[in-house]
């Protein structure tokens, strides 16, 4: 398996756990009410995200830059995995304007949590489309 | 306009060569054995970079690795 295929799954890997992992807190903790309330809940869940991802993003960078471990295909397979990703992160914001837009127009405003929401399941989303990317690169072949 | 496809020689070119490994080429080719992989199966067209340095690795020429097939 190449370097970087194997980089991939762990972060699909990541990605998936973290997600079940911030639902599973979330709820646990209380969800918004306690998010809302509490600060130090508020913290353990943004050092939680933040720490996943930056060894998500940092263990990408390392690999593509080892010198003999990834060669022009995979480059070209990270290119085509970039445009999935990016497709991934503009539908997840179009869902999300969508669904505030339509729960929350009679308001006018929408709860200040939604913003962080939608920092974080779009980083998620990023890193998961990514990763998925990639593999579908190694599965299906890459051609120019 | 026609279509083609690339086709390549190079898993009899290895055998050709004391059954040079995949590892071996690779490394001689400045590329990953899954690269080569991808090649042997046909699954994969490399830059004319790439084809050089493969034609390189075994001492023979662009063509003799690789031809151009059109198909109708």
């Amino acid at each position: 398996m190449a370097p970087l295929q194997k980089r991939a799954w762990y972060g699909l890997a990541i990605g998936v756990v973290f997600t079940i992992a911030l639902i599973v807190v979330f709820i646990a903790k209380g969800g918004i009410s306690t998010f809302n309330e509490d600060q130090g809940f508020r913290i353990i869940i943004d050092v939680l995200w933040i720490g996943v991802l930056l060894t998500a993003f940092i263990s990408t960078g390392l690999t593509l830059r080892k010198p003999g471990q990834v060669d022009e295909r995979d480059r070209l397979i990270v290119g085509r995995a970039q445009v999935i990703q990016l497709w991934a992160v503009i539908l997840a914001l179009v869902a999300w304007m969508i669904a505030l837009t339509e729960s929350y127009w009679d308001e006018g405003q929408i709860p200040v949590i939604f913003p962080y929401l939608i920092l974080i399941s779009t980083l998620i989303v990023s890193t998961l489309a990514q990763s998925l990317g990639i593999l579908i690169g190694y599965w299906r072949g890459v051609s120019r | 306009m026609t279509d083609g496809k690339i086709k390549n020689r190079i898993r009899r070119l290895r055998f050709d060569n004391d059954e040079m490994t995949q590892e071996e080429l690779a490394n001689r080719a400045g590329c990953t054995r899954q690269t080569i992989i991808a090649l042997e199966q046909g699954k994969y067209v490399p830059s004319i970079e790439l084809a050089f340095r493969i034609a390189k690795a075994f001492g023979v020429t662009l063509e003799e690795v690789f031809q151009y097939e059109e198909t109708t």
